[in-house]
């Protein structure tokens, strides 16, 4: 019998579970999605049993239909989640109502009390979390003082990753990338940072327990090895944070590279053995390991950006398919110029995170004259995407020198995409032979706990790089140009995105 | 006021039609006080304006109606003018009875299949608060309705049924078309899902399901698979059961009740859907899940 490494992903909208063999090949993949409540404006909740019954739906069809039929056994399963996420459960452990997630704007007041005071960059410093709605930190300050009642009632402040595993294992742990994440844990000490729970009215028994990324003295319960099939044998391995799973699965990480990645939502990321410390608190730094910390920057405004353009713009027709009409619009978009001939996208339709950090952004096309058509229009909108990113990149590049880049997630993959983003960095990009980074930054993490490879650098390889995008220096000028516009339009609008935000608000 | 108005309990022409309550044009040209005040719907109104423009209060909300807008009443719905006015215009009305006040399912006159008739009264019933829509085709359906019954030729009965079946089917797909602007699949998903878990303990079907999104079952099932990973009926157990298991953790109720609250049709069905995926019995579940 064959052994497999099983890879469980948590995902913003999906559950994605994953079946590697020791060598990195995918054996089976099965999803399973679940959906986001928006009860009320500015809130993002999901149902943590839908979650977890989901994963468990999901884990038991791919064992079953895939893994169990091709004869192989299970060695190892690992987590990841996606970050920021607040679950509070009682005394019991039964959840107080849904878990907030990262998208979750509604402790805009906390965050914007707390940014700039001493206590914030103190907090900051220690923490290495952006001061921010996202962050559990002030998520926790916002239930403190608009929902009392849960708070008292609360036994403890979980992520959904915290949730899922002590469900199955019964242990009420968090590993250093998740809480890297929740602006609660010290990263230089890897303890809770008392300043931070204090600020959010809390004390460190009401958090789970700190485990490092390769934890794995934990068990499935009996009935769960029993109904999955599984032996008590299998290593239960807590994992690490979607973002910081997708740079580590993106491969080889020396001196000078950084990895792109942009489905709905984007973020630029290096990984290196220092925390980056900016004193414009524009960049995150998560825990990878006790050595490694993956910095960079997120964006709100990835391919929901395009989504959102083709699903308004795109051709009607009876039967829409929007990856069609993408494919579509894309072709559109390359039969004009660089630079769509003088026009700006700027793509805060979410608000903004990096670089920027201004939850009431808003999107705006800049330049339009009476010569352009629709092809530019659809061309500005990817470049301004795009710009955005290479924002991000320049705020990241006054601290690392970056040389190549390596790009995946589903938007960044599109050809015209990855080519755009080589000739705007004017840097040779990478794209990668497996589709889904995070499964594979798992399989990685996987792979080295359980000694096939000797370390995290060795088993990295097992990612290969597909295809090399190389910059056209032309593009490139033309780009460069209409970047100074750009950024320059970003510094000058900031009290006008206030107001009209508060008009829309209303 | 002028009316051309046939009336089940006057007109002999309905006599064939006890479910027609009424169906005619009325035309306003003078405008009186307390000349429509507050009535409620005891069976399912229609009216289409032709000329003029009305202001309506349909369950206390005002709506402008305009020529070629057709409203739509479900029992216990009111309607009323603005002021209680009825302003200058015509429009045709319909009144069609429903076997139950609860459900509004077409009578034997229908011959829309059994299927069919629950989806329509799903569609009715999930979009009582969007009463106006815009149907191109309700006006000559309604103009050959009114012909049908003035013109006593053979094959009457037949096509006055047929025609009314015709102006619900097409009401409901224009109601269907309208909630779901066909291109956004995840936003229709989200919008079924919300109806699912509004009523879990409803038996649904594919058929409905697909009926409430606007495609067809094949179509339907192949969307959702693509887009969820589950079947329909699978990802409505994965609900199911998260209900199920929020319930049981709560304690608040007894295994049978959690059973048919959340639609499993027995509590021994309950028990082995449940064992199944999370190899607990539901009342283990209880136990074993919480903090030690």
């Amino acid at each position: 019998m064959m052994n497999c490494i099983i890879t469980i992903e948590l995902g913003t909208n999906a559950v994605r579970v994953f079946a590697f063999d020791f060598q990195g090949k995918v054996i089976g993949f099965q999803k399973g999605t679940y959906p986001t409540f928006h009860d009320e404006p500015d809130h993002s909740e999901q149902d943590p049993e839908q979650m977890f019954i989901t994963m468990l739906y999901v884990l038991k069809k791919l064992l079953n239909e895939v893994v169990y039929p091709k004869k192989y056994g299970v060695s190892c399963i690992c987590f990841s989640s996606s970050m920021h996420s607040l679950l509070a459960v009682d005394e019991d452990g039964v959840p107080l109502g849904n878990a907030i997630t990262w998208a979750d704007n509604r402790g805009k007041k906390e965050a914007a009390s707390l940014k700039g005071t001493a206590l914030g960059d103190a907090i900051y410093q220690a923490t290495g979390t952006p001061i921010h709605p996202m962050s559990p930190l002030v998520k926790i300050a916002w239930m403190r003082s608009h929902d009392p009642e849960k708070f008292n009632q609360t036994r403890k402040f979980l992520s959904i990753k915290s949730y899922v595993v002590q469900q199955l294992t019964g242990s009420c742990i968090i590993d250093h990338s998740i809480a890297s994440a929740t602006g609660l844990m010290n990263i230089h000490t890897l303890s809770w940072d008392a300043s931070a729970l204090e600020f959010a009215g809390i004390s460190a028994d009401k958090l789970p327990d700190l485990v490092p990324v390769n934890y794995s003295d934990i068990r499935l319960k009996r009935e769960y090895q029993k109904s999955l099939r599984l032996l008590d044998s299998v290593k239960i391995l807590i994992g690490s944070s979607d973002g910081c799973l997708a740079t580590l699965g993106a491969g080889v990480w020396e001196q000078g590279r950084a990895t792109i990645t942009i489905e709905d939502s984007g973020a630029f990321r290096v990984i290196g053995d220092n925390i980056i410390e900016d004193p414009a608190q524009r960049l995150f730094n998560y825990r990878l390991t006790d050595r490694l910390i993956v910095s960079g920057g997120p964006t709100n405004n990835g391919g929901v950006i395009f989504e959102w353009f083709a699903n308004q713009f795109g051709e009607s027709v009876m039967n829409f398919d929007l990856d069609k009409t993408i494919r579509d619009l894309v072709r559109e978009a390359s039969t004009t110029n660089a630079g769509s001939d003088g026009l700006l996208f700027l793509p805060y339709l979410l608000g903004e995170r990096a670089p920027i950090w201004n939850a009431n952004a808003r999107g705006c096309y800049f330049g339009l004259h009476i010569r352009h058509e629709r092809k530019h229009i659809i061309r500005a909108t990817i470049e301004g995407v795009l710009f955005e990113m290479l924002s991000i990149g320049k705020t990241l590049e006054t601290y690392r020198e970056i040389s190549s880049l390596s790009i995946n997630g589903s938007f960044a993959s599109i050809p015209f995409c990855t080519q755009m983003i080589a000739d705007m960095f004017n840097r040779p990009v990478n794209t990668l032979s497996h589709g889904d980074s995070i499964g594979v930054g798992a399989f990685v993490l996987s792979a080295t706990e359980l000694g096939i490879f000797p370390d995290l650098e060795q088993a990295s390889k097992v990612v290969q790089m597909h295809e090399t995008f190389s910059p056209d220096p032309k593009a490139h000028q033309v780009y460069k140009q209409y970047f100074e516009i750009f950024e320059s339009l970003i510094a000058k609008l900031g009290d006008e995105f206030d107001q009209l935000a508060m008009l829309q608000g209303k | 006021m002028t009316q051309t108005i046939f009336r089940n309990d006057i007109s002999p022409e309905l006599d064939a039609f006890p479910h027609l309550q009424e169906i005619g044009v009325i035309k306003n040209t003078t405008i009186r006080l307390n000349s429509f005040v507050k009535e409620c719907c005891d069976g399912i109104g229609l009216r289409l304006v032709t000329e003029g423009k009305f202001d309506w209060l349909i369950d206390d909300k005002l709506y402008t109606v305009y020529p070629g807008d057709l409203v739509l009443l479900l029992p216990g719905q009111t309607i009323a003018g603005d002021n209680d006015i009825l302003n200058i215009g015509s429009f045709y009305t319909i009144k069609v009875t429903v076997q139950e006040q609860c459900r509004v399912i077409l009578g034997k006159w229908s011959m829309l299949s059994h299927k069919e008739k629950l989806s329509v009264n799903q569609i009715l019933t999930h979009n009582r608060h969007t009463p106006v829509i815009s149907l191109k085709e309700a006006q000559p359906l309604i103009q050959s309705l009114l012909n049908e019954l003035k013109n006593e030729e053979v094959g009457r009965q037949s096509m006055i049924n047929h025609l009314l079946d015709q102006l619900f089917i097409y009401t409901c797909r224009q109601l269907v078309r309208q909630s779901n602007l066909r291109r956004d699949f995840p936003q229709t998903f989200f919008n079924l899902e919300q109806i699912l878990r509004k009523d879990l303990a409803h038996q649904w079907t594919v058929e409905e399901m697909a009926a409430l999104s606007g495609m067809g079952t094949t179509v339907f099932t192949e969307k959702v698979k693509s887009f969820s990973g589950f079947s329909p009926i699978n990802y409505l157990i994965n609900i199911r059961v998260s209900e199920a298991i929020k319930m049981l953790k709560r304690g608040e109720a007894n295994v049978t009740t959690i059973a048919h609250a959340t639609g499993f049709y027995s509590s021994q069905h309950f028990a082995t859907t449940f064992k199944k995926l999370t190899g607990y019995t539901p009342s283990e579940y209880r136990k074993n899940n919480l903090f030690k």
